[in-house]
């Protein structure tokens, strides 16, 4: 039942008391660093005698991580990291992640045990339909099901005529899918005639990478007859396998020997009492390559209080309710305004102006940006247009990893840019917030 | 030099009447439109009898639009004429880029008005041919 017993089901004080000594000893560990040399080298660093001093610690946000980069965040010699992650995007500096073999070795040990907890054993066969490279989605969970021990298979997103192949040949009983694919691939699998509840031995899904509501998983479940749990996780502390539910479903349990929690207000930074809804804010406290204190993830959720059935004492925290800050959510990539301001405004031909609509249609998300092509470089011909829209398109493509619908409008149709004008028109069904 | 007047316009439903209610505000004569279009939005080429006056009052009310250079040629109405130019053009390798007609005097005379990739060549390598390019001055009496 347990991956591992002691880890999972320790009493709270001696889960705080571990927890205080990963503090302090990831708070040395930062000290290497040179970021956290500066912060907290001039605000006085000391030992902390007590879990709720930690709220006197300076957050880290990611516009810390973008303006330490490369190796601003860097704790270890450099010869000791063995990976990095990092995110997509060439707008500003990426940020990066490092990590050390043990750092890997944790991380593969938190997934295994997310999976375990759910009821998947080494006689399971997991495809992993999630993106490798960069993306702590993919390499996250395939380290997590090898340690476990179950067959992997590494096919990454996409593609749903060879998923359903695989699926049905291998005879998958696990995988992990972004939730609206999830959807996505039983249309397809009824396209060819199959029947997602008889033909295929699936019996579980983890869905995770975006947000999505309590009735998405249960009409995933109903559609392919199995159980789908929600999975969070954020490359700043490792990746998948920071907090995941149990069979109760109800909450997502935050691995706390790991990452210590917070919920703060998102606009004052206070910490909440426990129950209200708020940003989640983590320190990474058994990390080497890259310690984050106090990481503002801007993924507002609550602590769910009492004790689980399930016997672990780990700290559920709500399915996630939205975000403190303006990151969209595509298909499960992440992309700020920011990023499609900047690269439109390096395009000549279009104007100032411009607004994103995310449009959902057959549980894919589609990304509309709308831009007014500038009337002084208007030539006159059709060609130049359509030149024009596939070339913002191919930029926008490369700068978020997602193809967006492009629209071009005559110059004047859009709100102008002074000003608090609506740039993002968010069109989905999206979770209701309750924050 | 003759002009046709080139607007860019998103295919919505008002959009081209727009453009001629401003044309018509202005007292312009419309000679004649094409458009052409991907479905999302179009290029819409109206010759009118003052393209000056045209283009501001189009620009004064937020239109984009642009002045582009035409040729126009007179052909007889009748089977066969429209074949005719074409040949002579394709023979002097003149590249039409955008082409539209109408009929002046039904049976009679219709006017062929074209957009060339390279306008004075294509203009003097017409010269000494059967086609008839109408002086600038006629075609916005047309």
């Amino acid at each position: 039942m347990y991956w591992n017993k002691e880890s999972e089901t320790p009493q709270r004080e001696s889960l705080e008391r571990l927890q205080l000594q990963r503090l302090n000893s990831t708070l040395e560990k930062a000290m290497q660093a040179p970021f956290y040399r500066d912060s907290l080298g001039r605000n006085g660093f000391r030992r902390l005698s007590s879990l709720r001093e930690v709220s006197q610690l300076p957050f880290t946000t990611k516009a810390d991580l973008r303006n330490a980069f490369p190796y601003g965040f860097l704790a270890v010699p450099l010869e000791n990291i063995v990976r990095l992650h990092s995110s997509s995007g060439t707008t500003g500096n990426p940020t990066v992640i490092y990590h050390t073999r043990e750092d890997i070795e944790t991380w593969q040990d938190l997934v295994a045990r997310c999976m375990y907890m759910t009821g998947m054993r080494s006689t399971d066969v997991f495809q992993n339909m999630m993106g490798y490279g960069l993306f702590t989605g993919g390499l996250g969970f395939h380290y997590g099901a090898e340690k476990l021990g179950a067959m992997t298979i590494p096919i990454g997103p996409g593609n749903s005529r060879r998923q359903i192949w695989f699926m049905r040949e291998f005879g998958t009983t696990v995988i992990h899918v972004l939730p609206s694919y999830a959807l996505r691939l039983a249309t397809h699998v009824r396209e060819l005639g199959l029947d997602p509840r008889k033909d295929f031995k699936l019996r579980m899904a983890y869905v995770g990478a975006e947000p999505h509501t309590e009735e998405t998983r249960r009409r995933i479940e109903e559609t392919w007859g199995i159980k789908a749990y929600n999975s969070y996780g954020l490359s700043e502390m490792c990746g998948p396998g920071v907090a995941f539910e149990c069979t109760e479903q109800s909450g997502m349990h935050i691995w706390e020997d790991q990452f210590l929690a917070e919920i703060v207000d998102p606009e004052t930074g206070a910490n909440l009492p426990e129950g209200e809804c708020g940003e989640l804010v983590l320190s990474s406290i058994g990390r080497a390559g890259t310690p984050l204190l106090r990481f503002r993830t801007r993924d507002l959720t609550r602590f769910l209080s009492g004790p689980c059935p399930c016997g672990r004492t780990h700290r559920r925290i709500d399915r996630i309710q939205g975000r403190s800050d303006d990151m969209m959510i595509i298909n499960g990539v992440n992309i700020f305004p920011m990023q499609i301001e900047q690269t439109l405004m390096r395009i000549s031909g279009i104007g100032a102006n411009y607004q994103i609509e995310i449009h959902e249609d057959n549980y894919m998300d589609k990304l509309h940006v709308r831009v007014e092509l500038a009337p002084e470089t208007f030539a006159g011909t059709l060609g130049q247009v359509e030149g024009l829209q596939g070339k913002v398109c191919a930029a926008l493509k490369e700068e978020t990893g997602v193809t967006p619908v492009v629209k071009l409008l005559e110059a004047g149709s859009l709100p102008a840019a002074e000003g608090k004008a609506v740039r993002v028109v968010d069109l989905r069904k999206q979770p209701r917030r309750e924050c | 030099m003759a002009f046709h007047l080139s607007i860019f316009v998103v295919n919505e439903p008002g959009k081209l009447e727009k453009i001629t209610r401003v044309l018509t505000e202005k007292g312009l004569n419309i000679r004649a439109v094409s458009m052409a279009s991907t479905g999302e939005f179009g290029v819409v080429r109206v010759l009118v009898n003052d393209p000056d006056a045209g283009l501001a009052a189009l620009r004064e009310n937020r239109f984009t639009v642009v002045k582009r250079r035409i040729l126009v040629a007179l052909i007889e109405d009748r089977p066969g004429s429209m074949h005719e130019l074409l040949v002579t053009l394709a023979a002097r390798s003149v590249n039409v880029e955008d082409c539209y007609g109408f009929v002046i005097d039904e049976g009679k005379r219709a006017a062929i008005v074209f957009e060339v990739e390279k306008f004075p060549e294509a203009e003097r390598s017409l010269a000494g041919t059967s086609v008839r390019l109408i002086a600038d001055s006629e075609i916005y009496r047309l």
